[in-house]
């Protein structure tokens, strides 16, 4: 039940980040794929109606994490508590940024919301890219459960840790560019014209940037937690996860390279299921390691509800899934075509 | 008792307490406005009349700019439970976070889903289909209202919980929690004054454009619509929902009672009073004008009702801030009746068809529209500060909840960070605001002169159409 529950959380979080890497993606590109004002226009409507149902993804997974696991989040988010503001904050920005741009016809006034949604993408991405770092490194958990983390410290990856430090800054790097990544791809799919053209360009350069860091990463996690790699080989979803990464790794170069832009995409977003899958399962059931002393850290175990509370959450959680993606698929049917930058349309409506 | 400024739970309440009533100015718009255009979407589709669809359009563009605002700034409510609150967060999880997590799956995900459709969609959806997305954000927006207030319901008034062996809080009966009478009238209260709020902005739209000389057929579409649910929001809001609210009070929280009328000494008859200041340290109301027995009636049906005063309970046991929450209850009080009587006046005018030309009446009318919203901040500062000094009434102290690894340095940074964050938010949805306002109803988006690039995304938008 629990280790379910451990899956279905993760498997949220997972959503959320493929949905709204991609917004974090497009959002730190757009810089480079669209040159004019009108072509950043195309870039934000290819993001779509749908930003804020990506988002909500955060807002479910947290939820859905207070239902069965709460004390995780009585314990990470208290500890996190600047970090997690920051984010809010930039999410607010970002949503902002998306949602006034296009009220008012004025270069100014639209430069500025581009340069707020490329700037809080990218802020996001290096928050949550640090995030992931933290809880592979862990972090300095008490016997009661309790932490509290500065920004930095030592920059060192043992007791007394801060947010960033040399891996949690590698792992943030290796965020940024596999967003970037997983956002031109996106656009490759969902725009046509000049922008469409340049993210094919930096979809490539992002992607072979990518597997290098990908590799120093991988390293670097061995070096900073050794006892994850040997306790992972047991656990038969790391390998299924290894092997979703291999093949979308497939899907991904042969979709670019063979222009079939909706094949490079999907492997995009299997991508990063297979990193964030091959990641959660290799740690589980710790979900908040400590570095302080591994009898403190906090698992599935001990971090979740009683086991009414699960067993209800198991009945409403599902249905609640199954209405979330009728929805998606009713709306963005009908918003799957390409973004044009020239429509010869009257109104908005 | 009282939380002083060194102390950590003070300024995690401020902070909670500032961005919740921040962020509750902008769902009451969208749940009161939701159903107005849901009937005229409907209107549309029954009468093929093009008027209720241009007030869908416009009201839509409003309704878009509070939603965003409005879900910009309550993901930072549900991060605080976590960040601020991770004592109440391990102590009740078990129980809250049931709603919470239903409140993402159910609610958030039906309205993200569709407004997006509802604002955008009109000609890609077609008009059964943009009805249908209509009644989705309507629904998605008073079932995260119905979620969150079941979430506070139990703060108010615990039921369908069990204490675990390891002293926190875990689920007993779901039912008995999401059923809790207490939330079934606090949902009642609370989406009546939704309503409040969105008819009385209605209304003063409608007097704005009327006083203007403008858009006459929208305008008086506006002041009708408006003034008849203001009228009945306004009375439903005091009796029966405000009015079995209070007696809820009487009967769970006896003490939060007293403080609120600002009652030191127990009597029988007990009076409401019209005016006086409540003097916490003398233990008396000074200045006071009161209605005899009213307190009495009100709470408990009979003039001969003992209603308990402060005294007799320990000052432990009070709320921590009696002279606030006594001044917020009764403001809204106050407010509420004024609502009534002037949308009567309102409605009376408008049944002798002389509304549109009663001058006074409609600036009244135009200028009235921040009231609703002041009276719905008041009636939440009366929940949450006559819930004092509980967290969860009667199970859990305030003081226990707060997370004891966040110091204050932490908080009062993050508080200055709202603070300014929501500064440059609220100048922006107004100026936003007043300028789709200046447009007003008739004018159509994206006319000739309008830019390429916002056909550049109308072109998104149609693109399904071609």
């Amino acid at each position: 039940m629990i280790a379910t529950w451990y899956a279905i959380v993760s498997l949220m979080l997972i959503i959320y980040i493929a949905l709204d890497g991609r917004n974090f993606g497009a959002g730190m590109v757009h810089g480079f794929v669209a040159r004019t004002p009108e072509e950043r226009r195309q870039v934000i409507a290819a993001i779509g109606p749908l930003w804020s149902w990506h988002e909500v993804w955060l807002v479910g997974f947290g939820g859905t994490l207070f239902a069965v696991f709460p004390r995780l989040l009585a314990s990470a988010f208290a500890g996190y508590y600047l970090a997690l503001f920051l984010i809010l904050w930039c999410l607010i920005l970002r949503g902002v940024s998306i949602e006034v741009g296009d009220h008012i016809n004025d270069r100014l006034w639209q430069g500025l919301w581009d340069f707020v949604f490329a700037f809080s993408s990218f802020l996001l991405t290096i928050l949550f890219g640090a995030a992931a770092g933290n809880v592979a490194r862990g972090v300095p958990l008490d016997s009661q459960g309790n932490f509290s983390m500065p920004f930095f410290t030592d920059f060192g990856v043992h007791r007394n840790v801060g947010l960033l430090d040399w891996y949690t800054l590698s792992v943030a790097l290796f965020a940024l560019v596999l967003l970037a990544a997983h956002g031109a791809t996106y656009l490759v799919l969902k725009t046509e014209g000049p922008v469409h053209d340049r993210s094919v360009t930096y979809a490539k350069y992002f992607w072979m940037a990518a597997i290098p860091l990908f590799l120093v990463i991988s390293v670097e996690s061995w070096v900073v937690r050794p006892d994850v790699p040997i306790h992972a080989i047991h656990n038969p979803f790391c390998w299924l996860g290894l092997f979703v990464i291999l093949v979308s790794m497939g899907t991904l170069i042969s979709g670019l390279s063979a222009r079939r832009e909706s094949r490079a995409f999907l492997g995009s977003n299997f991508l990063i299921l297979g990193l964030l899958l091959t990641g959660g399962a290799a740690i589980f059931p710790v979900m908040l390691y400590s570095t302080l002393g591994p009898e403190n850290s906090l698992t599935a175990y001990s971090a979740a509800s009683d086991h009414t509370s699960l067993l209800l959450a198991a009945v409403w959680w599902p249905i609640g899934f199954v209405l979330t993606m009728t929805y998606f698929m009713f709306v963005s049917r009908r918003y799957a075509a390409k973004v044009s930058l020239k429509r010869d349309t009257q109104n908005l409506y | 008792m009282n939380a002083t400024i060194s102390d950590p739970a003070f300024w995690s309440r401020l902070q909670f307490g500032f961005t919740i009533i921040y962020h509750y100015l902008f769902p009451q718009l969208t749940m009161g406005l939701a159903w107005f255009l849901v009937y005229w979407k409907w209107r549309a589709l029954k009468t093929g009349d093009e008027k209720y669809n241009k007030a869908v359009r416009f009201w839509a563009k409003i309704f878009g700019l509070n939603f965003a605002i409005g879900v910009v700034t309550g993901i930072p409510m549900e991060f605080q439970f976590g960040t601020n609150w991770a004592g109440f967060s391990r102590y009740a999880g078990g129980v809250i976070g049931q709603t919470l997590g239903m409140e993402g799956m159910f609610a958030f995900f039906l309205e993200s889903a569709f407004i997006g459709a509802l604002i955008w969609g009109e000609k890609r959806l077609g008009p059964r289909y943009h009805f249908l997305a209509t009644v989705a954000v309507a629904m998605g927006s008073w079932s995260s209202g119905f979620f969150i207030l079941v979430t506070n319901a139990f703060m108010q008034h615990p039921t369908g919980y069990r204490i675990e062996p390891n002293g926190l809080l875990g689920i007993a009966s779901l039912s008995a929690y999401l059923f809790n009478p207490w939330a079934f009238v606090e949902f009642s209260h609370n989406q009546m004054a939704a309503l409040v709020t969105g008819s009385f902005v209605i209304a003063a739209v409608g007097a704005l454009y009327t006083l203007r000389g403008m858009h006459p057929i929208q305008a008086r579409l506006y002041l009708r619509a408006g003034t008849i649910v203001a009228l009945f929001s306004s009375v439903l809001v005091a009796v029966p929902t405000g009015d079995q609210q209070a007696k809820m009070v009487g009967k769970h929280q006896p003490i939060t009672l007293a403080a609120m009328e600002g009652k030191f000494a127990g009597s029988s008859m007990a009076g409401v009073a019209l005016i006086g200041q409540p003097n916490v340290a003398a233990r008396r109301l000074d200045n006071p004008i009161e209605v005899p027995g009213a307190l009495s009636f009100l709470a408990y049906g009979t003039f001969q009702s003992y209603v308990h005063g402060l005294d007799e309970y320990p000052s432990s046991a009070w709320p921590d801030n009696i002279e606030l929450l006594y001044y917020s209850f009764h403001l809204m009080i106050t407010l509420g009746t004024i609502f009534i009587f002037l949308m009567a006046f309102a409605n009376f005018q408008s049944w002798r068809g002389q509304l549109e030309s009663c001058t006074w009446l409609l600036w009244i009318l135009m200028l009235a529209f921040p009231f609703p919203y002041i009276a719905n901040t008041l009636g939440w500062m009366t929940a949450e500060l006559g819930r004092q000094p509980w967290l969860v009434y009667g199970l859990f102290h305030t003081n226990e909840g707060y997370s004891k690894v966040v110091s204050n340095g932490d908080t009062i940074f993050t508080l200055i960070g709202f603070i300014g964050l929501y500064f440059v938010l609220g100048l922006l949805f107004l100026y936003l605001t007043g300028r789709e306002l200046g447009r007003g109803p008739d004018e159509e988006a994206a006319p000739s002169h309008e830019p390429r690039h916002l056909e550049a995304v109308a072109g998104v938008r149609e693109e399904r159409l071609v």
